[in-house]
This record gives structure tokens, C-alpha cells and sequence, in this order.
């Protein structure tokens, strides 16, 4: 890597060699974290293990408010499957349904992941067109699947489905009233081949349909690998724990995700974790800089190789989300783990990663941020190519 | 004047000119006249029956008519011909002999051979033309007929649009009698303007000088007074002499010209090809639409109008509106496939009326074309054209179909392409052949000679080319070393101890190791012959002669046992139990000294010195429970052996200081500190009933005995086991560095702090480098390993389960903690120097690190030399480690 911005120029005496410059060493350097479970043999456990029962307790009481009730439930799944089957009819026979033409329909997202939380009765469909997706094709669809769901509705009796259009499709949702309210964000891409055809004015964000072909990705390999109903349990508590914390928020759905499966399933024994063994691992890895530059990091099973999940963060971001969890690490380890679950309100709803905290004497006081908007010109050969890897990912 | 192409049928005709004879003419005149139209065989028959050639003419020009679809040509061009033989036969040959028309007599021998490929008919034909006798040609003739043989152009429109309106009937030979006077009359005209202007050259002379007739000056035709100056190919009008002239030669009038000879050529329908299946065409204007409503906003365009116009004034039959189509052959239900398949107008989503305040559309905008129209037939044309469906497929369905017009940058890729395809076949193909003779080749080397050719020398153009080519990539180098790694090692160099200050040490140490050895040897001669019962001075053999094993100190950081040959057994036994901890000390009184070695441990044993470090660690081992009168004894008698071992040099003072607490004496030179521990495996029996017996008063305190064996094993423990981790001991210094600096670090015991990272770079499972090394160490502490719920960090040199850290508190643990996570993001965020509490090296001069690092070194040494910030030190040194690292961690 000590190349730089070198890699432009000619390699004198080695004219016709023709040995190529390495394209990415960096990448191919990168170590993982330090991870004290696969890391066990080297660092025998020699006291007793402390008694965990009280987090198990907490994770446990906290994973049962987060579940969504079944009401809520019944309510999402009628949604998505009234429109489920209007799209599936647009699919089949899209009469003289002109403004576009799908090619398939797909649940994706944490509906079909069955992780959704409480409160959040929003599932994820998402539908791609044959034709590229200009926005008056997605405001057509929309009119087109709000006409028919209403049809549908009407004859069941009842209320009325709004739908409105927004930059990554459309969403339908049901008032409320006797029944919980529900919404299905219907979000559009179109074919793997028609993605370089997209033009920004015309279509779409070039991202968001990208973005949307990756959530079918997710949800496929998630269907594969994750469907211990620990990893369930480990992403909603972490999910929530993130959405809590303004430095972890940045952290995508598909990040914690990945995090969760490998927390639990990522052993030498290749055994279930159990929760609270989980959790804490989660939390030391991050806190041991798994989503930090120069990390490998997790790396993104639905992506080309070399691929990490965390790349999607920018540079303040991962410093933050860091920083975050060393902190409610030292909270969680002086027994301030409900505060971090949720279960009990900090001070009035105080954000506990930005707070000094004094437990038995100790003090816990958050941690500044490393991360610098100018660094030092003289040493920016290193983690130069983490912006670009960003990018990339 | 005279078009290339003429010219060169004509000199043609020119050269066979002079075999032909007069009277011959005539019958290749007949040929000649067919020709046009017919093919070389019919044109070879017409010419042998020379007398039946007013038949065979019309016979001839029927099928030529047929075949051009003018038949109103082939008419005029049969009469004319009769017209203009009178004509010429009252005009002398000499009449003919300037410019094109004049080579007619010799048509007959000359055409022949002319003829014999389509193209030069063609060339020929305009030239015959112009003695206007055979209008067969292609309609497309007519106009560069003109241009050849009359300056003005205006002379010879008036017989050929005349009979053109008479094209119904074309059979009739001689059918109408204006015509032909017209014709005649014309034809006169000419000849006799010729025969005034011409330079009279004769055909003698033209024989001669064939090429040169060609070029001979064309006279003035007479102005003649017609009025419409009609131009058939293009068909229309110009208003004058000048304008039609500059019309003829006008890029837009040969390209049709050009286009229409294609046609004559290519036969019929040619000109439908490009336009696919569905194009229209309106006969009038020789337009082709590409559809029906193209073809209905032609007809009501101003252009048709004009034309209309123009062919009624003329006189010349109107076709009717309704469109020829094209593709004739094709069969009725096609046509009416072609109709309903008619293009779907799409993208009406795209299209923005634009309504004027009374609600009433405006005007229309595409939005995917970007145009806008504000006649509703015009955005319904616009919904079904080309462009449009082309930006639908492009924006919106991709898989729309769109006829493609290929268009001539296309088609010149697509010849592009198959022009490689086949460069390249044919490349492979060689190299098959190639390759199938070096087969052969081998074949020869291999198997006698067998091949093909004969014994000898290979031939040259047989040498491998490629066989060096597998040599190309080489040994992968050495990995480049990040800033990182640059940082830690240039830490590293500044915290490790100089030369001179190791060697300080070493002597001081190897002067109190033999100072020591000696002591025991001496103790050992004087409780020999004493005889006392005293415990610890068991009496051993007298044994003088100095140091049989060869080893003079504890150089090399293992046990340095003082005992000889021939006490080994037991003192095997002794030092055995040292490492191990268990032997049995209670018996062995018979043969064993008091003083059984001495090893260095601590620091000095793990090689893990810096710079300003001067306390240093012996163990001594002893036989038996150390007490304080042994110790007292050490004390006062070691001055007297380290004296006599100094020599002479009396630079070193050392001073000898009895620490009784400690349970060592300190051996120092003023610099260096040398502590030395007396202790015994003895020390770690749980025998109580020894302790008791013991007089405790006398015994050395028995932790400071067991920190000393402890020491012991660690330091066997590190050079078995953290030693030969890649990076370790650079680490452990550099974390000792930290322990010392950081407050917060502080309570991290030496031997945790090694433990710690001899752990961590344990779990890596692969070798570090030292920047990657000290990140995984803050990422192990960062992520809590030393937290409560952690594992803690198990003792390997204890059989019991030990938490070497134990003794860390609570508010300790966070702090560290706390401090690990924060270098932790400075390390990853490019601020490693503030970990290592010094200045950031700078940026490494690109692109040459990981292709010359040794060159880069030295030239970056070299331009650091004028630097002032002494950055030139710091790589120098760097340089040096190296080889340090290498001599340290042996």
C-alpha cells in the first residue's frame, strides 16, 4: 500500500515484463477483528464465568415488548397479501395496463424475514418492471395496484388503501380504525440488464434500484442462512439498541443483519450462541472496531468478493458507531444493560453512550471521536482507498 | 465536358476503332442499340444477323422497356434511331468525328469487346445516347446524355419529353410521325451544327488518336428556344438554361443519376430494398414513404403538388395517387399482414398537453423525445416514428422492437467486424499450421529423423518464440509495509536501547555472573574442609579447575550452572528442578553446593530492554533454602570476586548493596543496577512440616523466593513461546513504552501486558505485521478482554488457574479499556502516532516503495539529509531495525 496515488506510472527497467500492479492489495491484506469466541484457545477462560442471568433476563423481557402483536400481524399479512395478488394478476395479465410491465413480484425486507418490531407494520414488497422505471411508470403502477387493491378492499368491506409515490416507489397503507394500520412500501427496480440504461432524470435513482435488487438478495441468503430464531431474536434487541443510540443508528438493517448471524453462528463449534453471549459479542465487536477503516470487516454475502457490509458508512459515521458501542460496552459490563436494551428510560430518555455514568464507584465516560475532517496531509497513503471501497459497496 | 466514364468508353471504342470498316458499322449499330438493355448474348445474335436488325431492334428494346419500365423510352429510342440513320447516312462519316456521338460507326467492332461486363454497357450506352438515336438506354442516361454532347443542354429536351408523354405505345415502331420528324429534325440540326463547328478530324485521325478525340472541344449547340428545361431524373424544372446547367451538375442530380444507373443495373425494385416491406411509392416524384400516412402527407404536400404541375403542363401522364407498393412479388395477404401490422403508437403516458386557458390542447410535449407539436397528427406520426419508439426503448421497455435502419456508420462497423473475424480465423488457422509443424519438429528431435524434411539443421523461421514467456511473474515480494507498520517500527527505533548502553549491561551482568560463579566456587571449597554441619554449605568435591563446560556467563540466557564435570549428576538433578520447580532438594545434601546457578530473567532474558532502562534481574539458585546469613555472606564476599575478575581496569566501582526484604543483593555500577535474587526450587514444596521445622527468622521471605522462580519460568516461558511470534517482542517493547507513558496503563502488570500480547498475535493465526500487530492488541482490550466478564488472562506457568491480571481493580480495567478503544479509532483513523506519542513520518514518496524498497530507502535517506526535522533519522534507523529485530528475538 505504499504506493498511492503511484499506481499510474510506468515500472522503468521492467518495461516488458508486463508484471501487473497489484490491483487491490489492500483488500487482500485486511485482517478480521480480534474476536474473543473464535479467539478462546489462546485466552483460556480462568475464573468463573460471571452470572449472566440477569442480562438473559432483560434480553429475553425486552425481546418480547419488540415483537409485534398479533393483530399487528394480521394486519400487515392481510395488507401484503391482497396486494400480493393484485400485483400477481398485473404480472399474469396486464390487460390494458400500459404505463409498465413486471416481471416479478417479491417479499423482501423484515416482513419476510420475520423480524419486524413492534409498531413498525410496514412490510417491503418489491416489484420489478420489464420496462425501466420512469417515475410515470411508478405513478401509474401505483394508481393501477391502489384502483384494484380498493376493488378488493370493497368487496371485503373494507376501509379505503391510500397510495402515495415517493422517490423509491409507492406506498399503500390502511387507515386505521377497528384494525391496526398497515402499510407495504411497494419499492420498484427493474432488470439486472436495464440498470446501466438508467438515466437520472428520467428514472429512478440509479441507487435505489440497486438497492432494491440487493433486498431480494438479502432476503434469499437471509432465508438460506439465517433463520435460527436466535438470529431473529438477537436483530430485533440489536435493531432497537441501534435505533436508541444516535452514533449506531447509521447501522443498516442488512448490516445488523449480518452482524447478528455471525454473532451467533460464527463459532468454532459452530454451535447457537446463546443470547446473552451473543449480545455482549456484538457489542465487543464493535466496540473492537469490526466497522471500523481498515477492518475487514463482515463481508457482504450478496456481493462481489472483496464486498464488506460496512463500507456503506462514511468515515464520521463508522468512527461514531464505534465509539457508541465502547462505550455501552462499559455500560452493559458494569451491569447497565437495561438501560442499553431499553428497559428502563436513562434519565428521561437521555442517550447513555453521550452520558458519564458512575456505577459502584466506577466511572464510565464516553469517548471522543477519532475521526478528523482534515488529517494529516502527510499520511493519507494508507486508508485512502476506504472512501472509493465505499463506494464501491 | 465529358464525363470521366465516357471518356473511357469512348478511347475504348477509340483503339479498336481502327479495325472497324465503315460499311461494318452498321451492324454494330443494331447491336449496339440493344445492348443497353439486353444481355452479351442476346447483344452477340443481334449482331451476327446484322440486316434483321430493325426487329431484332424492337425486339430487343421491347424487353428492355419491359424490363426499365419505360417504355415510352424504348419507343423514342426505336423511332429515333430510324430519324438518325437517315441522318447519318446523309452526313458524311466525317461529320462524326469529334465527340461522343461521332464513335458510332465504329460501335460495332468496338462495342463488342466494350460490352462484354454491364458496367461499360452502361458507359457506352449514355455515349450512343448522345447521337440520338438510341434513347433505350436507362432513363437515367438522359441526363448526362445531355451533358456530354451539348454545352447548353438545351437542344435534345424537346424529342426525348416528347415521346415520354407518348410512352403508352411503345410498340409501334414508327408510330408517330411528329415524333419522328421531330426527332429527325433535331437530329439535322445537330449534325449540320457539328459539321460547322467541328474541327473535322475524320476517322482517321480519331483512329489515331483516339484518346485525344475524346477531348476535342465540343461545339456550341444553337440556343435553342424552349422555355422548360426539364430534367427527367430529377424530374423537375428549372427556370432557365443556367440553372439547369448548374442542376446537372449538381451533387443532388448525379447522386440520383448514380442512383437510378444502380437501378437500370441492379434491375427492378432496387430502390424498395432499404425501405422494408411496408414503403409506398409514389411513381410521380420517385418518392418512397415509409408508410401509408407518410405516403398521404406526400401527396398533399406542396412538393407532389409542384410536380403534378409540372408533369400537366408537360403534358405527361399523371399516375394515379394511389402508391405503388413495393415488393410486388409479394403476395396479397402479406400486404395486408404488413397493413394491420402497422406500428402501435406508444409512450402516450410521455406526452404533456400543454392546454391554453380555454382547456383546449395547445400544443404537446414529448417527454421522452424532448419536442413538442402542436398538431395532434403530427404528435400521432410523432407517437409511431423511429425516434420516438427508439427513446421509448431506450427509456422506458427495453425490449421494445424497433426496426432498425442500419445506417452506414453501422454497416461499416458490422464489415469492420467480419473484417477481423476473419484476420483473426485466419491468424488461428496459421497458427495451427504452426504449431502442428513445431509438433512435427519435436517429432524430428524426438523420434530420429522422421519428419518430413530432410536430416540437417533445423530451419530457421522454426525457433520458439514463446518459451520464455513462463518466467514472466517471479517470486511474489516482499508485502509492502503500510504507514502503520512504518510508524510502529519507527517507535520502535527510538524506544530500543543504543549499542553502546547494551553493552553496558552485558558487561555489567557477565562481570556479576562470574563474580558469582566463582563465590560458589569458592563457598564450596571452604565447606568442604570446615567440615560444618551448617545446612546450606553442603560440602561438595573439590573440584578447581575453571569452567570445563566452556560457558563463561549467562550469555545466552539459560541457566548458568556453577557446577563441574564431575558434580553434574547431581547437579542436573538441581537445575532441573529449577525449570520445573519440583525436584527433590531434601536429599540431596550429599553432592550438591550452595550455590547451584544463576539465570538471567526479567528484561534482560526476554530481551525486552529500552532505552534508559538500568535495573536488571539474576536469579541464583540454590540447593537449598536461601537464608539471610547465605545472603549476607554473597554480600560481603562478592566484592572480592568481582575486583579480582575486573582486572586491572578499575573504571567500573562496583558497589555491592545487601537488600535483605528483597532477599537479593544489588550489584552496581553507578549505571546499572544489578539486582540478584537468591531463591530455591525448594521455596515451592508445600512440605509444611518443613517450614516448621525451618528456622523461619533465617529463611529468606518466602514470596520474594517465589517471585524469583516465578521470574524463572516466565522468562523460559517467553523465550519458548512469545519469542518466536513475528512482531511479539517489537509489540511487547512498544507496549511496554505505553505502560510506562500512559497513566491509564500503568496498572498492567509486565508479565500480563506479555501474556496479553503474546495471546493476541497467538489467535491470529497468521503473522502480523507490527502496525497490524499493535491494532489487534488495542482491538482485543478495546472489545473488552480485560474487563470483568472477561476470560482474564490464564497463567501458563502455574499448574493452578491464575489470573495474571487478578490484581486489577475495577476503575483500573474501565480505564484501560476506555484508553485501548480510543487509540483503537486513532489507529484506524490514521493517527497512530498519537498512540505511540510521536510525530507522523511523512507520506512515503509514492510508487516507488513497493517496487524498489531498498532504493526507495536510500534515496529517501538522501533527501532527508537536508531536511531539517531530522524525519532523515528517523528512516535511517528504521533501516537498522531490522537487523536488530533479528538479533533480538533469537
Amino acid at each position: 500500500m505504499v504506493r498511492g496515488s503511484g499506481r499510474g506510472r510506468g515500472m522503468p527497467g521492467r518495461g516488458g515484463m508486463g508484471r501487473p500492479p497489484f490491483s487491490r492489495p489492500r483488500v487482500m491484506m485486511l485482517r478480521p477483528p480480534f474476536d474473543l469466541i473464535l479467539a478462546e484457545p489462546a485466552f483460556p477462560r480462568c475464573k468463573p464465568a460471571p452470572d449472566d442471568t440477569a442480562l438473559t433476563q432483560a434480553l429475553l423481557k425486552r425481546h418480547a415488548e419488540l415483537c409485534p402483536t398479533p393483530a399487528e400481524q394480521a394486519a400487515v399479512l392481510s395488507l401484503v397479501t391482497k396486494l400480493q395478488t393484485v400485483l400477481d394478476n398485473i404480472v399474469v395479465a396486464p390487460g390494458d395496463f400500459a404505463a409498465c410491465q413486471l416481471e416479478e413480484v417479491r417479499q423482501v425486507g423484515s416482513y419476510k424475514k420475520g423480524t419486524m418490531m413492534a409498531g413498525k407494520n410496514v412490510a417491503d414488497i418489491v416489484v420489478i418492471m420489464k420496462t425501466l422505471p420512469t417515475k410515470e411508470a411508478v405513478e401509474g403502477l401505483s394508481n393501477k395496484v391502489s384502483e384494484e387493491l380498493n376493488k378488493l378492499m370493497r368487496a371485503e368491506g373494507l376501509g379505503n388503501a391510500g397510495s402515495a409515490c415517493h422517490e423509491r416507489g409507492f406506498t399503500v397503507s390502511t387507515g386505521g380504525g377497528a384494525q391496526a394500520s398497515s402499510a407495504v412500501r411497494v419499492l420498484v427496480t427493474t432488470l439486472h440488464q436495464n440498470l446501466r440504461k438508467l438515466e437520472p432524470e428520467v428514472h429512478l435513482d440509479y441507487k435505489v434500484i440497486s438497492s432494491h435488487l440487493a433486498a431480494i438478495r438479502h432476503s434469499r441468503w437471509f432465508e438460506e442462512n439465517a433463520h435460527h430464531s436466535s438470529i431473529k431474536v438477537l436483530i430485533r434487541l440489536l435493531r432497537d439498541m441501534c435505533a436508541r443510540h444516535s452514533g449506531l443508528e447509521p447501522l443498516t438493517p442488512w448490516m445488523i443483519d449480518l452482524l447478528a448471524h455471525h454473532c451467533i453462528m460464527s463459532n468454532p463449534q459452530r454451535q447457537v450462541l446463546p443470547i446473552n453471549v451473543a449480545f455482549r459479542r456484538a457489542l465487543a465487536l464493535l466496540a473492537g472496531g469490526l466497522f471500523l477503516p481498515g477492518c475487514a470487516g463482515l463481508p457482504d454475502p450478496c456481493e462481489a468478493a472483496h464486498a464488506r457490509a460496512h463500507t456503506a458508512l462514511d468515515l464520521p459515521a463508522q468512527d461514531h458507531a464505534a465509539a457508541t458501542a465502547q462505550t455501552l460496552l462499559r455500560v452493559v459490563a458494569r451491569g447497565g444493560h437495561r438501560y442499553v436494551l431499553g428497559l428502563q428510560a436513562f434519565e428521561g430518555g437521555k442517550d447513555i453512550s453521550t452520558e458519564i455514568t458512575v456505577w459502584d464507584g466506577v466511572v464510565v465516560s464516553p469517548l471522543a471521536p477519532a475521526y478528523q475532517e482534515t488529517p494529516e496531509p502527510m499520511d493519507t497513503d494508507d486508508k485512502d482507498e476506504e472512501v472509493p471501497d465505499g463506494v464501491a459497496a | 465536358m465529358m464525363a470521366a466514364n465516357n471518356y473511357f468508353g469512348f478511347t475504348h471504342g477509340g483503339t479498336q476503332y481502327g479495325a472497324a470498316t465503315a460499311g461494318a458499322a452498321y451492324g454494330g449499330q443494331t447491336g449496339y442499340a440493344v445492348a443497353p438493355a439486353a444481355t452479351a448474348a442476346t447483344y452477340g445474335t443481334q449482331r451476327a444477323a446484322a440486316t434483321g436488325y430493325d426487329t431484332a431492334y424492337q425486339a430487343a428494346a421491347a424487353t428492355q422497356a419491359a424490363a426499365h419500365a419505360h417504355a415510352h423510352a424504348a419507343a423514342a429510342a426505336a423511332s429515333a434511331y430510324d430519324a438518325s440513320k437517315s441522318a447519318y447516312y446523309q452526313q458524311a462519316a466525317a461529320a462524326y468525328p469529334t465527340a461522343a456521338p461521332q464513335p458510332q460507326p465504329a460501335y460495332d467492332t468496338t462495342a463488342k469487346p466494350a460490352y462484354s461486363t454491364p458496367a461499360t454497357y452502361a458507359q457506352n450506352n449514355i455515349i450512343i445516347q448522345g447521337g440520338g438515336r438510341a434513347g433505350g438506354g436507362a432513363k437515367a442516361a438522359y441526363g448526362s446524355v445531355y451533358t456530354a454532347t451539348t454545352a447548353a443542354a438545351s437542344y435534345p429536351t424537346q424529342p426525348y419529353s416528347a415521346p415520354a408523354a407518348q410512352a403508352p405505345k411503345p410498340a409501334t415502331n414508327r408510330g408517330n410521325s411528329a415524333y419522328d420528324t421531330a426527332l429527325y429534325n433535331a437530329a439535322t440540326m445537330y449534325v449540320a451544327q457539328q459539321n460547322k463547328t467541328a474541327a473535322n478530324t475524320g476517322w482517321k485521325n480519331y483512329n489515331k488518336s483516339g484518346v485525344g478525340a475524346g477531348q476535342t472541344r465540343r461545339p456550341k449547340p444553337p440556343p435553342k428556344a424552349q422555355q422548360l428545361h426539364y430534367c427527367d431524373v430529377c424530374r423537375i424544372s428549372c427556370a432557365g438554361p443556367q440553372t439547369y446547367k448548374e442542376h446537372l451538375e449538381g451533387q443532388k442530380h448525379k447522386k440520383k443519376e448514380a442512383a437510378a444507373k444502380a437501378n437500370s443495373s441492379g434491375g427492378l425494385a432496387s430502390g424498395g430494398r432499404g425501405a422494408g416491406g411496408a414503403a409506398l411509392r409514389c411513381e410521380l416524384c420517385d418518392v418512397t414513404c415509409t408508410g401509408a400516412d407518410a405516403y398521404a402527407a406526400h401527396v398533399r404536400g406542396i412538393k407532389h403538388q409542384k410536380v403534378v404541375k409540372l408533369h400537366t403542363m408537360l403534358g405527361k401522364p399523371i399516375p394515379s395517387t394511389e402508391p405503388t407498393k413495393l415488393c410486388a412479388d409479394k403476395p396479397d395477404g402479406d400486404k395486408d399482414d404488413e397493413d394491420g401490422d402497422e406500428v402501435q403508437p406508444v409512450g402516450q403516458d410521455y406526452i404533456e398537453e400543454i392546454r391554453g386557458d380555454d382547456g383546449k390542447p395547445l400544443s404537446f410535449n414529448c417527454k421522452l423525445c424532448d419536442c413538442k407539436f402542436n398538431d395532434p397528427n403530427a404528435k400521432e406520426m410523432h407517437m409511431k416514428g423511429r425516434r420516438h419508439r427508439l427513446q421509448y426503448k431506450k427509456k422506458v421497455q427495453p425490449d421494445l422492437e424497433v426496426k432498425v435502419k442500419p445506417s452506414m456508420h453501422q454497416r461499416k462497423l458490422a464489415e469492420a467486424k467480419a473484417q477481423r473475424m476473419l484476420v483473426r480465423d485466419e491468424m488461428w488457422a496459421r497458427r495451427r499450421m504452426h504449431e502442428g509443424m513445431e509438433d512435427e519438429e519435436r517429432a524430428y528431435w524426438e523420434g530420429g529423423a522422421e519428419a518430413w524434411w530432410a536430416r540437417g539443421p533445423l530451419p530457421p523461421h522454426m525457433h520458439h518464440h514463446h518459451h520464455g514467456m513462463g518466467m514472466g511473474y517471479g517470486g511474489v515480494g516482499r508485502r509492502p509495509e503500510t504507514s502503520d507498520d512504518r510508524h510502529v517500527l519507527a517507535r520502535h527505533a527510538e524506544i530500543y536501547p543504543e549499542e553502546a548502553e547494551l553493552q553496558h549491561i552485558q558487561r555489567a551482568v557477565s562481570h556479576t555472573e562470574k563474580a558469582l560463579k566463582s563465590l560458589s566456587d569458592a563457598l564450596a571449597d571452604q565447606a568442604r574442609p570446615k567440615g560444618q554441619p551448617a545446612k546450606p554449605q553442603v560440602k561438595t568435591e573439590d573440584k578447581k579447575d575453571e569452567k570445563p563446560e566452556g560457558k563463561e556467563d549467562g550469555r545466552d540466557n539459560q541457566l548458568f550452572s556453577f557446577m563441574g564435570e564431575g558434580e553434574s549428576g547431581a547437579g542436573a538433578a538441581g537445575a532441573g528442578g529449577a525449570g520445573a520447580g519440583a525436584a527433590g532438594g531434601g536429599a540431596g545434601d550429599a553432592g550438591a553446593r550452595a550455590l547451584k546457578g544463576v539465570m538471567r530473567v526479567g528484561l534482560l532474558a526476554k530481551g525486552l530492554l529500552l532505552r534508559h532502562d538500568r535495573d536488571v534481574r539474576l536469579v541464583v539458585l540454590c540447593h537449598d533454602r536461601p537464608t539471610v546469613t547465605l545472603l549476607k555472606r554473597v554480600a560481603a564476599d562478592l566484592p572480592a570476586h568481582l575486583a579480582r575478575l575486573k582486572g586491572s581496569s578499575d573504571e567500573p566501582k562496583y558497589k555491592v548493596d545487601l537488600l535483605p526484604a528483597e532477599g537479593a543483593v544489588q550489584v552496581s555500577d553507578g549505571n546499572v543496577n544489578v539486582l540478584v535474587s537468591l531463591t530455591s526450587a525448594v521455596m515451592r514444596e508445600p512440605n509444611e512440616g518443613g517450614d516448621i521445622k525451618r528456622d523461619d527468622k533465617d529463611v529468606l521471605p518466602r514470596q520474594k523466593c517465589l517471585d524469583a522462580l516465578a521470574a524463572l519460568r516466565h522468562a523460559k516461558w517467553f523465550q519458548a513461546r512469545a519469542a518466536s511470534l513475528q512482531s511479539c517482542v517489537i509489540i511487547i517493547r512498544i507496549m511496554r513504552d505505553l505502560c510506562r507513558r500512559i497513566p491509564n496503563w500503568t496498572p498492567l502488570n509486565p508479565y500480563a501486558m506479555e501474556l496479553l500480547v503474546s495471546g493476541v498475535m497467538q489467535s491470529a493465526g497468521a503473522a502480523l505485521s507490527p502496525g497490524e500487530a499493535l491494532r489487534r492488541v488495542m482491538e482485543a482490550v478495546a472489545g473488552g478482554l480485560l474487563l470483568e466478564h472477561g476470560p482474564g488472562l490464564r497463567d501458563p506457568c502455574e499448574k493452578d488457574l491464575v489470573d495474571a491480571l487478578g490484581n486489577l481493580a475495577p476503575q483500573q480495567r474501565e480505564d484501560l479499556t476506555a484508553s485501548a478503544q480510543q487509540f483503537l479509532r486513532q489507529i484506524a483513523f490514521r493517527q497512530i502516532h498519537k498512540v505511540l506519542d510521536m510525530q507522523p513520518l511523512p507520506k512515503l514518496k509514492a510508487g516507488a516503495g513497493w517496487k524498489f524498497p531498498r532504493k526507495r530507502r536510500r534515496s529517501n535517506t538522501d533527501n532527508d539529509h537536508d531536511t531539517p526535522n531530522g524525519e532523515g533519522k528517523i528512516v535511517k534507523t528504521e533501516e537498522k531495525i531490522e537487523a536488530e529485530n533479528s538479533s533480538a528475538k533469537k
